[in-house]
């Protein structure tokens, strides 16, 4: 931590003053520790309301269900970005990943290009993929002390190019199974498979950060990775495994959009990472590290999300939505980083 | 505690040195079971490398180390914490966005039950760590986030990890306390007390503090550094503050006083402070610096002083008081204004805020009023240069090479060109000093002070934080005395140049 002349002290003394004067009922001590996400679910609140009264079929079932089918994907590949960042790192890797899984589990699966059809092991194969650009990521990063934001941008490249060789010139590779190209949009409960899919990700990436020591060591990793260090955690080891299920998770995205989709495509991870790396600052990770939650942001996911469809069906001009939307986006990060800004303070 | 208790730590000859400079020389010590030790002396008088080899962070050069009667040799801060040494820094080393019993446990991840498989079993990690609390009777939530504790709750914290050392191996803990109430408020400071009376119970403690009384009351014996080694080690009942001065103060034969003009500086003031307080930081401080008039601020670590002038400068916030530059009262003060308004301000962390060390020596020194040797947009290169070299000259740094980077430079050459960078701005007003010397060599602190001096005379007024009082007594026309971030005595050295280094340690602590 490079912060200036009894910096770091200071602050913390500012924050035992802070908790010497807050005070009260068990309800102030909730909304106090769960202002963040409180403040994602009443803004959250309101768009719906918004929305509501915009367009009517906004609050419809059918658009719900679209919405969940549509948040699945990032939701999935968000808990990954948020295990990377709550560390102090970036994994920009997530569109190569997504390409090069994708298109090793189409073209293993039943599709209409190759009779390379392996069944139920296009998914290992797919996955491990994911798995592997992870962890040549992370120990690339953690071993040679390379920053994450300039592996992970080398390994994007590399999982794009893998995605594009598979694809080659030749014709479309479209899924011919038809229980797999419903599967994701088949209702179980009244909600869409995939967003079961992602539900049970965004459970398991909550206990790992809570029950694990893993999860916790990111976390002291994100505080102060000198102290882990001394304390003796594996800080390597965690920045590694933190990397490659990263990797795995987006190798799982990739899949799922792919089926989605119905075909293979190098680009089936478009813009996800400008989903979901501004949706973990929004739920409050600090791109600095040891903040933030899953939780938190998979609920910065649903509300950026929502953002974009309810942009849509309120008949915002299709010319000017991503301009709105990335008006809407720079208001609300700011509005989330107010509180952490310090006169000396360095962002890079 | 007997005297016949039995020795936990015993140094012998235990030596260390950098460079040339020997950070201490032969120190020979014993701590007893369940003995309050405590440790002053002066800064830069080899405390902190003491501490730092009982902590394991650095290994003597000589000497050797027994606990409880076995000789041990600490290869890293492990081995010091596996031999029941647990060492609560003045800057706290505790993980702010985890809770009480996470970090009361790191120093034991994933040696002991509470993980298993990878997995964090909470109830038995919270289980643990109040069992540790409860030993030293402190009441935690150990579900808290550390972050949201006071200051004082985070040291408990702290202690309660050293203390946790103990635990899987069957040793007696030895505590060092590192000015644990430097930042501390009065009642906070009575509960850290209280908490010291408690471990005694079963650890032993080293207390350093530069607050003497705090020391006479708390410990059972002192221990006074001086220049590198313990001249004294007598039990608090022996002794007096006076005789904690007399052993921490090495009187020196003669300051050097020069003869001062004893007219009042007449000019207006440059820099006024008037009330300026920031919680938890200082106090209600006032006073001004005038044309030709050096100020030194005095003070223990913790008096605040730092953090004022770095207000002044802009590069702290203030909560109440003002700031009056040149007769006017300024509010949205920022470096940037008090740069223009000609404060120039020289950092104790030279290398962090001080210098771009990559960046050659000559646009090192044009970084602050680079339109000198501009026209519009673009460096005169030649014209850089030159200026460069005539304050490299002027200053006689060594190498006296523009283009080398001044990362290359010793330290003490590095200082001075933090101070060219600044002294050749036309509108220089006033010079805030923050540890100017620190670190640098006989010779290199003579060339800085008369450059100082020279830009003193020529107009400008300055404001020093020196690194002992004798500097203070060398160049300063007042010195103004903190304590515990309020102003504690003021001297006109102008006025009455009888006052001793004693007086004024006896403002400070």
């Amino acid at each position: 931590m490079g912060s200036a002349i009894g910096g770091n002290h200071d602050k913390n003394n500012r924050a035992g003053h802070a908790a010497l004067s807050a005070s009260g009922g068990p309800l102030q001590h909730f909304i106090k520790t769960h202002k963040a996400p409180l403040s994602l679910i009443l803004a959250m609140a309101v768009l719906f309301v918004i929305f509501g009264f915009l367009n009517p079929r906004f609050a419809s079932v059918l658009n719900l269900q679209n919405v969940l089918f549509q948040i699945s994907v990032p939701l999935i590949i968000v808990v990954g970005t948020t295990m990377v960042i709550q560390m102090g790192s970036i994994d920009l890797s997530v569109q190569g990943v997504m390409a090069a899984s994708g298109m090793a589990w189409i073209l293993l699966s039943p599709n209409t290009r190759l009779e390379s059809d392996i069944g139920i092991w296009a998914w290992p194969v797919a996955l491990g993929i994911g798995l592997g650009i992870g962890l040549v990521t992370g120990v690339m990063y953690a071993k040679l002390r390379v920053p994450s934001f300039v592996v992970s941008l080398g390994t994007l490249y590399v999982g794009l190019g893998i995605g594009i060789l598979l694809y080659g010139n030749e014709l479309l590779p479209t899924l011919t199974n038809d229980v797999l190209a419903r599967w994701p949009t088949r209702l179980t409960l009244g909600l869409p498979n995939s967003f079961w899919l992602a539900a049970a990700i965004i459970l398991a990436g909550v206990l790992v950060a809570r029950y694990t020591r893993l999860g916790r060591g990111l976390l002291a990793i994100g505080n102060n990775e000198s102290i882990a260090r001394h304390s003796g955690l594996p800080v390597n080891r965690y920045k590694i495994a933190a990397f490659a299920i990263a990797g795995a998770l987006s190798g799982l995205a990739g899949i799922l959009a792919t089926m989605q989709l119905g075909s293979g495509s190098p680009d089936i991870g478009l813009g996800q990472l400008f989903t979901v790396i501004p949706a973990a600052v929004i739920g409050g990770t600090a791109l600095s590290g040891g903040e933030g939650g899953v939780m938190r942001s998979a609920l910065g996911v649903v509300l950026l999300i929502v953002l974009n469809n309810g942009l849509v069906l309120a008949g915002v001009d299709p010319d000017y939505q991503s301009a709105v939307f990335g008006s809407i986006l720079i208001v609300t990060i700011v509005a989330v980083a107010w509180p952490q800004r310090g006169r000396l303070k360095v962002a890079k | 505690m007997t005297i016949t208790s039995p020795t936990v730590l015993k140094l012998s000859t235990i030596s260390r040195s950098f460079g040339a400079v020997k950070a201490i020389e032969s120190v020979s010590l014993e701590i007893r079971r369940g003995e309050v030790v405590g440790l002053v002396g002066e800064n830069g008088a080899g405390k902190s490398t003491l501490l730092k080899i009982l902590a394991g962070i650095e290994q003597p050069d000589q000497g050797t180390i027994e606990i409880n009667g076995k000789l041990v040799k600490f290869r890293g801060p492990q081995d010091a914490l596996d031999a029941g040494i647990g060492v609560v820094h003045q800057e706290q080393s505790l993980f702010t966005n985890l809770t009480v019993a996470e970090n009361i446990d790191t120093h034991n991840a994933g040696r002991t039950g509470a993980s298993r498989y990878g997995f964090q079993d909470w109830a038995r990690l919270n289980r643990e760590a109040t069992v540790v609390l409860d030993k030293i009777g402190v009441t935690l939530d150990p579900k808290a986030r550390v972050g949201d504790l006071t200051f004082v709750d985070r040291q408990m914290v702290e202690i309660a990890r050293a203390v946790r050392v103990d635990d899987t191996a069957n040793i007696t803990p030895l505590i060092i306390l590192d000015e644990p109430t430097a930042v501390l408020e009065q009642a906070e400071t009575a509960v850290l007390e209280r908490e010291i009376r408690k471990l005694r119970e079963f650890a032993s403690v080293i207390f350093v503090s530069h607050r003497l009384d705090e020391i006479l009351r708390i410990c059972d014996r002192v221990l006074v550094m001086r220049s590198g080694k313990l001249v004294s080690d007598r039990r608090t009942g022996d002794i007096t503050k006076q005789d904690l001065f007399d052993a921490m103060v090495d009187e020196p034969a003669h300051i050097e006083t020069q003869p001062r003009s004893t007219a009042p500086f007449t000019g207006k003031a440059v820099v006024e402070v008037r009330a300026l307080t920031r919680k938890g930081a200082y106090n209600d401080v006032s006073f001004a610096v005038r044309p030709g008039q050096i100020v030194a601020l005095v003070g223990a670590s913790g008096s605040g002083r730092e953090a004022l002038v770095r207000t002044i400068f802009g590069a702290e916030t203030h909560t109440a008081g003002s700031i009056i530059i040149a007769g006017q009262p300024v509010s949205g003060w920022s470096i940037r204004r008090a740069v223009q308004a000609g404060l120039a301000y020289a950092p104790a962390e030279r290398k962090v805020e001080g210098m771009i060390g990559g960046f050659s020596a000559a646009r090192n020194i044009a970084l602050v009023d680079p339109g000198k040797v501009a026209t519009g947009p673009f460096l005169r290169l030649r014209r850089l240069s030159q200026m460069a070299q005539s304050w490299m000259t002027k200053l006689d740094v060594r190498p006296n090479d523009i283009s080398r980077p001044l990362a290359q430079f010793s330290g003490g050459n590095q200082q001075k060109v933090v101070l060219a960078k600044w002294l050749h701005t036309a509108g220089l007003k006033v010079l805030l000093l923050d540890h100017p010397l620190r670190g640098l060599d006989v010779g290199a602190a003579r060339t800085l002070n008369i450059q100082i001096k020279q830009a003193v005379e020529n107009g400008a007024a300055a404001i020093l934080i020196p690194d002992t009082i004798e500097e203070a007594l060398e160049m300063a026309d007042d010195i103004i005395v903190m304590r515990d971030g309020r102003v504690s005595a003021r001297h006109d050295l102008r006025q009455n140049s009888h006052i001793t280094l004693h007086d004024i340690v006896a403002e400070m602590v």
